[in-house]
């Protein structure tokens, strides 16, 4: 009996010995972990909207009408009183686990642009959306991801016929395609919930057929 | 769906072995023979499962809530090895045959890395519960049946003539090449 | 120090892990289609390998046999964690491309079969010498298979261009079954030198 408790205490000496260490290093890494992901959406969020000063942060009132996509959060960006547009970002499944993207829209209803964040997908085929010297359109020098600025939402977003797929990788072009649709779809939900979104030729006061309506007005004054 | 589209992804189109170069070292060691492939796939498959369905609330409930997730790495792997240790117990009293004939490979079943990719996997995708058991299953059968083919195949090599320098371990992984661009085929089996 | 040369050699060359024993082949296959990939994993490796090696060497008379086993794994987990975080914190990227693989350095049969083998019975200055020669002796293979992967299949080496722009990169090599063939042909190769040494060897003998 004496013996197993020697092991026993052994085996819990060894094990508080490493916990313990291993808190100390996570105290240290942790505030620099959690950093590098905001250092890069702060990055391509700036790089969605140049002219935006202030992100501020309205992930609690939007939501995601797509089952499969995520809506992790959303930035409205304005300039001094006025608001450019919303950053929306979104995960969802791809290929090769979750892919995390930032979808622009502007207050006219068309995508602003799509920043990826995170892609897992295959090297040389499905991650080639991320490959900044990759283009669907070689002529024109435009990216996957780039494909999707200037694109309104009401506009079809089929790929293969409206959306330009990358070669040999369908699968990535829909998933990813589904998620700027449904990011861009809440984005702009959002937008005329928060009365932002200038009405268009549907008239006003006329919306998607989302689910949830945001409950708490956004603490902003939207300047047209 | 969602269930089925996982299920199929794990064993076919991302296969462990095949695919991700997971679990080798059993892969290369036990598939001299089918029967010995069989029953190491069962083994993995059970453990894998067992140790998702331990690991999985052990994360959600304790870990997380106390914020100790770095500890995550450290805590599977004793979950793992003590599972390992808990068949084995049982193997040598009630299945002797098969704790012989799997003889070193047994405790080997604690480093085979698949398994705790797995259970890694499981929190990195957000899987569920169920779907983690499900993935579980998909990417331990996906073993079960990467071992099989192998273990076919060398039964062929057996007797075909290889060139003196691929004979052993090379040629192995040559075949395993093919079978690789076989399952990359898999691919189109989901939207 | 003759003898502490002799054992960092082993690592390098004649017991190398990954073409003459053989074990941690997982991450070997998986991790090598780039060269920044390869090298970094065998610092992580090394890295782990190194510390785990000493802090089991120096406590190697404390621990009792009966349940060495599962002391060895919360040492080489406690490490592979702090590889795992410091690469989170400083080399985001690169820890992204590597995936799940950061964290299964805790069941690379190098590390545990070294720790077994060797550590557990040598002093601690010994057993820095064979961490430090087992862990080059993976490093240099891994950069060495991500070198021709990423070369053939991507037309870089570290992400520099270096074919020609009219070089058509094949897929094939940066893909999962070129890893295996990549693989299969270095240890080919390797039997065929380790054939010629030993054929020479006896010839001078």
């Amino acid at each position: 009996m004496k013996g197993s408790i020697r092991l026993g205490i052994a085996l819990a000496l060894f094990a508080v010995g490493a916990c313990a260490s291993l808190a100390v290093v996570y105290s240290i890494t942790k505030p620099r972990i959690e950093a590098q992901d905001q250092i890069a959406l702060e990055a391509s969020l700036r790089d969605l909207f140049p002219e935006g000063e202030v992100f501020e942060d309205v992930s609690a009132s939007i939501t995601s009408a797509n089952a499969t996509v995520n809506i992790s959060s959303a930035f409205l960006a304005k300039r001094g009183e006025a608001s450019l547009g919303l950053a929306v970002k979104a995960a969802g499944p791809s290929y090769g686990g979750q892919a995390v993207l930032l979808v622009g829209v502007e207050l006219n209803r068309s995508i602003a642009g799509v920043r990826i964040l995170e892609l897992n997908d295959t090297a040389g085929l499905g991650a080639n959306a991320k490959n900044p010297g990759y283009y669907v359109d070689k002529t024109n020098k435009i990216t996957f991801p780039g494909q999707f600025a200037g694109k309104y939402v009401t506009d079809p977003f089929v790929v293969k016929s409206d959306v330009v797929a990358i070669t040999a990788s369908t699968i990535t072009s829909t998933a990813l395609t589904t998620i700027v649709k449904a990011a861009a779809d809440a984005g702009v939900l959002w937008l005329e919930n928060s009365a932002l979104a200038p009405s268009t030729d549907q008239g006003p006061g006329a919306s998607y057929s989302g689910s949830a309506a945001s409950e708490s007005a956004p603490a902003t004054t939207g300047g047209n | 769906m969602e269930l089925a589209k996982i299920f199929i992804v794990a064993l076919l189109v991302n296969n462990v072995v095949l695919m991700r170069f997971l679990a080798l070292c059993s892969y290369i060691g036990m598939t001299s023979e089918v029967g010995q492939s069989v029953g190491m796939g069962f083994a993995v498959t059970f453990v894998t499962v067992m140790a998702t369905a331990a690991t999985w609330p052990l994360y959600h409930f304790v870990l997380v809530p106390l914020g100790l997730t770095f500890l995550k790495i450290l805590v599977f792997i004793l979950v793992i090895a003590s599972l390992v240790q808990l068949v084995e117990f049982y193997l040598k009293k009630n299945i002797p045959g098969l704790y012989a004939a799997m003889g070193i490979y047994l405790p080997l079943i604690t480093t085979n890395c698949a398994i705790l990719a797995v259970t890694f996997e499981n929190i990195d995708y957000g899987y569920s519960f169920i779907e983690s058991i499900v993935y579980a299953v998909g990417v331990s059968l996906g073993f079960l049946l990467a071992m099989v083919l192998l273990a076919g195949v060398r039964d062929r090599i057996k007797t075909s003539p290889v060139p003196k320098f691929m004979q052993g371990t090379p040629i192995l992984f040559i075949a395993s090449s093919l079978l690789g661009v076989a399952f990359m085929g898999f691919s189109g089996l989901i939207k | 120090m003759k003898s502490l040369w002799k054992t960092f050699k082993q690592g390098i060359i004649y017991e190398n892990p990954l073409l003459m024993l053989m074990i941690g082949l997982c991450s070997a296959l998986a991790v090598t289609s780039s060269v920044a990939n390869g090298l970094g994993m065998g610092l992580a490796m090394t890295f782990v390998l190194l510390f785990s090696e000493i802090v089991i060497s120096v406590f190697r008379k404390v621990i009792p046999n009966s349940v060495r086993i599962p002391i060895f794994i919360i040492i080489i987990a406690a490490f592979t964690t702090m590889v795992d975080l410091v690469m989170k914190a400083y080399f985001p990227d690169l820890s992204k491309s590597m995936g799940v693989f950061i964290p299964l350095i805790v069941v690379n049969c190098i590390i545990m079969g070294r720790v077994e083998a060797f550590a557990s019975k040598q002093k601690p200055l010994t057993a820095i010498f064979d961490a430090l020669g087992m862990g080059l002796g993976y490093t240099w293979v891994m950069i060495a298979i991500s070198a021709v992967r990423e070369l053939l299949g991507n037309g870089s080496l570290a992400g520099i261009p270096v074919m020609p722009a009219s070089y058509q990169p094949i897929l094939f090599f940066i893909l999962p079954p070129g890893g295996f063939l990549v693989f299969g042909l270095f240890i080919s190769f390797n039997i065929w030198l380790k054939g010629r040494m030993e054929k020479s060897a006896k010839e001078r003998a």
